[in-house]
């Protein structure tokens, strides 16, 4: 009687329990199942899509890339026609106004300076601008805007720098027009006179310029950078090719405003140099941590160099910082993101160091630029950059429209959740494809030699055409990149003057597979043996000839690239080992000249003479032939020596190029391309399709913002749209 | 029992001082080094520095020297009360470590308040009413709670508060705007306010697990003669649990002092990645990756010190709670 009670007791509890489970499971499906379903199928990949795109692997990173791809799947077909046509929109930009005519004669300031000038703290607004024949008059892009308001963006540590440099800086002596790269417009420098072919270079500085703390901005600015800081051993090192004083480039003041610089030959590249992203004049806010830049402020920093102060005082300087030496102190008073103190010409200016959580630069009282109608610029009071201690969360913070204009570390893989919260946090999507050819793209090493069969095969130009017919490239571009790419040879975008036309898109690199091609070119170059998985067999030992490529998480998720044409190449009986490794691990490995291929973007290859590493192996960042870069970049004393005729040409057409005229210079470039793309050194996969920096979530409230912007490295994009000439259309509600 | 203590005390600066070494060996083992990923970084900025170049950062950052003589140099600093700087930062080691160090404590103490104030009672729960219908529920919650890692957890969390709640700053501690306020008391409730999510994340698997140590170890202890004996006199229940079995139950909570600190910061790394929270974990994960010596070393040892600590604390606290461990120690002298 006891026992059977007990027993019917314990049994209503079991019944109990299932019961609650069951309940608790319909929940559970009930949720899934009701009207929000694709948010949630959606959600998972979404919020773990930024991982592969961060720098550095971690445990959801894995599931991640396994996750996506489906969904990338699902959306594409829907969605490819709108995607690519709605979202890229025309390239568009404000002007640099150079006729003094038309210039404003009258002038406004922001209502915060307003203030500041009421309560003395800051001198009156004609007293702070240039004289007004050498005003940097800007015109927005689509109307003058109104003042005020904080810039909301998210940005990752202190290792991200450029998240402001890119959106505050720009302080070049030229830039480049918003809408017609290469076209090179004024900036700190009024005007130029290019002398003798390029062999004398005179730049003429604006006349009242000031640092953001009023001091007057002179070429003695540039001299003190040229002499104390660029020519000092122990702060620059190793002189900038670019500008080889070694070879006998000079530079000297003739006045208050105006520069001289010599070369020994027609350096007619100079000006491009000037305003891009090359270190030595790329700008005191980028570089000025590095020594380099092409100016920096004397009257504040004479105060940390031992040429003008008592080296007693910097040592206890040094001291009472913790540094080492006078160098790493100079340099970290110079940085631009670190030191609020640090007078700048940019405009907007460090309040709180990026070393926080909570990066905010403020307005430039003295910022020398003003729009048309004679208002000082920038519109926007303060940039505020929230710190995401991870890509995930900076995405999902863009998904829910908290902040106001980002592109930086936004994923491409993220887009379908974006354009569905688009409404919701009263943002639109904008995307801006760079010019280069490859957003994923094999640089085949050339210089490999660690194992004398594979290195055979790698130089064989045959061998690597033959691996590029056999990528299904169209196949890359739907999972990967959402169908908005463009699938092809790595060459440099139509659109480039360096291209030399439609038909090498298609070159040695077809969007479907040509199998067959492909399969005689390899058996014609004597790989005829194969094993029994019909693998192609090595002709030294009879093994199985095995490739390895080792494709960094970072920016776009190379190794799914990786893994994707790994089965491609399976069709041709190569094989092809995938092994992920960290982005430190590989770059040294590169510059070891230890790796078969570098899987990689191909950015900076749209400026060829400026940023060529990844088109050509003229250093050993050089994926195509670290040891040849080696070679080249130290003039023969290291690394090895190209004897091919493909090699020995190109290096002859490139530094030909650099001191050619500039319509000889596209010439060559054109003929440098055909040259890289019929033998094939990189790759090519898909490309311009803006996975690269160029995804872009902007809150509806802005305005002047460009529908699409050329998205490249030398203009620290979207500087080049000018930034400060965004604002907020209710900033005055 | 002093010698005891005096001995625990000497091997635990021992131990600190091999973890020194484990640390720095450890830091220096992968490939590269801080001049690597500094030039990484300004590759994507479009610079590209070349070898020469690099060697001369090395020499300024003394990466140049031999293993042995970097490490001479960390401890000598170390013992000076200087950490060294911060690579990345370019500030002083114990600045950066500083300010996210009293954010890492805040966030760990309401973890910690979060495991034993809920664990407790639902393990004693849990044991005395073994088999109940309460007892069903949070058997299962505890197993949900070991099993779902905790970052699933909070990117879970996370995505619903986004479509779910108006929440302003997803993820991190403070509301946009009050990171950059002076500390006050608008800002510890700013704080407040945001604490209880990360809390739960980060101690919900620590709770599930407390939770079933201390049901198992209570089960264990209400088996025995002298609980039996306790009821046959007629003690009231709640005495009878609460003196004995309760207290001896409690010996293996005591002893999770020890790891639960270093847990709360180095387990909690994902987390707080996911959470954004402005943590030590954080820190620590991207000094790695950047391989800042400095940095990665001294949070490292911190970690290692503080496991240290927790263990001799929980040594003593187990002396002085169980009389068993005391009078056993006694009998050996």
């Amino acid at each position: 009687m006891l026992y059977s009670q007990r027993d019917t007791l314990r049994s209503a509890r079991w019944m109990l329990l299932l019961t609650l489970l069951t309940i608790f499971t319909l929940v559970m499906a009930a949720c899934g199942g009701d009207g929000s379903e694709p948010a949630a199928e959606e959600a998972a990949p979404a919020e773990e899509a930024a991982a592969p795109a961060e720098e550095a692997t971690e445990a959801p990173a894995e599931e991640a890339t396994a996750e996506e791809a489906p969904a990338a799947e699902e959306a594409a077909p829907a969605e490819e026609e709108a995607l690519g046509s709605s979202l890229i929109g025309e390239i568009e930009g404000p002007k640099i106004i150079t006729d003094e005519a038309t210039f404003p004669a009258e002038f406004a300031e922001a209502p915060m300076l307003t203030e500041m000038v009421d309560s003395g703290d800051l001198p009156a607004l004609a007293d702070r601008l240039p004289v007004p024949s050498d005003l940097l008059v800007i015109q927005p892009v689509h109307e003058i805007g109104q003042y005020g308001g904080t810039w909301r963006r998210g940005f990752t540590g202190p290792a991200d720098g450029q998240n402001g440099h890119r959106v505050a800086g720009g302080d070049r002596f030229v830039f480049w027009d918003a809408v017609n790269f290469p076209e090179v417009v004024p900036n700190l420098a009024k005007s130029w006179e290019i002398n003798d072919g390029g062999k004398e270079i005179i730049l003429h500085l604006r006349e009242g310029v000031k640092w953001s703390d009023g001091e007057p901005f002179t070429t003695a600015d540039v001299m003190f950078w040229f002499e104390h800081m660029y020519m000092n051993e122990e702060l620059v090192p190793v002189r900038s090719p670019f500008f080889n004083v070694d070879e006998g480039a000079t530079l000297e003041a003739t006045d208050e405003y105006t520069l001289r610089f010599t070369f020994p030959f027609e350096n007619s590249l100079f000006l491009e140099v000037l305003g891009s992203s090359v270190n030595v004049f790329g700008g005191q806010a980028i570089f000025g941590n590095t020594g380099m830049g092409g100016f920096a402020p004397a009257h504040y920093l004479e105060q940390f160099h031992p040429d003008f102060a008592d080296q007693a005082d910097i040592d206890a300087k040094v001291a009472e910082e913790g540094f080492d030496n006078w160098v790493n102190l100079f340099k970290d008073k110079n940085t631009w993101q670190r030191n609020p103190d640090l007078p700048v010409l940019t405009p907007w200016k460090t309040e709180n160091p990026i070393t926080t959580d909570n990066w905010v630069l403020v307005r430039n009282p003295y910022y020398f630029g003003v729009d048309t109608d004679g208002n000082q610029l920038p519109y926007i009071d303060r940039i505020s950059m929230t710190l995401a201690e991870d890509l995930e969360v900076l995405n999902l913070r863009a998904i829910a429209g908290e902040y106001d204009y980002q592109a930086r570390h936004i994923s491409l893989a993220n887009l379908p959740v974006l354009l569905e919260n688009a409404e919701a946090g009263n943002y639109s999507v904008h995307l801006d494809p760079a010019q280069h050819g490859a957003d994923a793209g094999f640089q085949i090493n050339q210089s490999y030699r660690a194992d004398e069969e594979i290195a055979k095969w790698l130089q064989n130009a045959d061998f690597r055409r033959a691996l590029s017919l056999g990528i299904d490239r169209d196949a890359i571009n739907e999972v990967i990149f959402l169908g908005i790419g463009v699938p092809g040879s790595a060459v440099v975008a139509e659109s480039s003057p360096f291209n030399p036309g439609p038909e090498y898109r298609e070159l040695w690199s077809p969007a479907t597979p040509d199998i067959e091609q492909a399969n005689a070119l390899l058996d014609s170059i004597g790989l005829t043996e194969k094993d029994a998985d019909g693998y192609r067999l090595r002709t030294d030992n009879g093994e199985r000839l095995v490739l390895e490529v080792n494709p960094i998480p970072a920016f776009i998720q190379f190794t799914k690239v990786a893994e994707l044409v790994r089965d491609d190449w399976a069709e041709l009986g190569i094989f092809l080992n995938v092994v992920e490794q960290e982005r430190g691990l590989v770059e040294t490995r590169r510059a070891a000249n230890e790796i078969q291929m570098f899987l990689w973007q191909n950015d900076g290859t749209d400026e060829l003479y400026l940023y060529p590493y990844h088109a050509l192996p003229v250093a050993n960042t050089s994926g195509t032939g670290p040891a040849y870069g080696d070679w080249y970049s130290s003039n023969g004393a290291q690394g090895i020596e190209p004897t091919d005729e493909s090699h020995i040409k190109v290096f002859d057409l490139f530094s030909q190029g650099l001191k050619a005229t500039p319509e000889e210079r596209v010439t060559i470039g054109q003929e440098i391309w055909q040259i890289i793309t019929d033998e094939v050194w990189t790759i090519g996969t898909v490309g311009q399709s803006g996975a690269f920096m160029g995804v872009r979530v902007v809150k509806n409230n802005m305005g002047n913002i460009p529908s699409r912007q050329f998205n490249i490295q030398a203009g620290q994009t979207p500087n080049i749209s000018r930034p400060s000439t965004f604002y907020f259309t209710d900033a005055g509600e | 029992m002093v010698s005891y203590i005096i001995r625990r005390f000497l091997a635990g600066l021992l131990t600190i001082w091999a973890a020194t070494v484990i640390t720095f060996v450890v830091i220096q083992l992968p490939p590269g080094d801080f001049v690597t990923s500094y030039i990484a970084n300004l590759q994507s900025s479009g610079t590209v520095i070349r070898a020469e170049e690099a060697e001369a950062l090395r020499q300024q950052y003394g990466l140049d020297r031999p293993m042995y003589v970097q490490y001479a140099k960390w401890m000598g600093l170390m013992l000076k009360g200087n950490f060294g700087m911060a690579m990345e930062y370019n500030r002083p080691v114990r600045e950066v470590i500083g300010d996210r160090m009293a954010i890492t404590v805040v966030v760990s103490l309401a973890a910690v308040a979060f495991i034993w104030v809920l664990a407790l009672p639902i393990g004693v729960y849990s044991a005395v009413r073994q088999y109940s219908l309460g007892d069903y529920f949070f058997t299962f919650l505890s197993f949900a709670g070991i099993a779902i890692p905790n970052f699933m957890l909070a990117l879970v969390l996370l995505y619903v508060s986004f479509k779910y709640f108006d929440v302003q700053n997803i993820g991190g501690l403070f509301s946009p705007g009050m990171a950059l306020e002076p500390w006050g008391w608008p800002k510890v409730w700013d704080m407040i306010k945001h604490l209880p999510i990360p809390a739960v994340i980060i101690g919900m698997a620590g709770m599930a697990e407390v939770v079933r140590i201390m049901r198992a170890n209570l089960l264990d202890e209400l088996r025995k003669p002298y609980v039996v004996t306790a009821r046959a006199k007629g003690l009231a229940e709640t005495r009878v649990i609460a003196k004995y079995p309760v207290r001896a139950a409690l010996n293996p909570f005591i002893s999770t002092i020890g790891y639960i600190f270093p847990f709360l910061v180095s387990g909690s790394i994902i987390v707080s990645l996911v959470l954004s929270l402005p943590t030590v974990g954080p820190l620590l994960y991207k000094a790695l990756i950047a391989q800042d010596l400095f940095l990665s070393g001294t949070i490292l040892l911190l970690l290692a010190i503080l496991t240290v600590i927790g263990t001799f604390i929980s040594d003593l606290l187990l002396m002085w709670i169980d009389p068993r461990i005391r009078f056993g120690m006694e009998g050996s002298n």
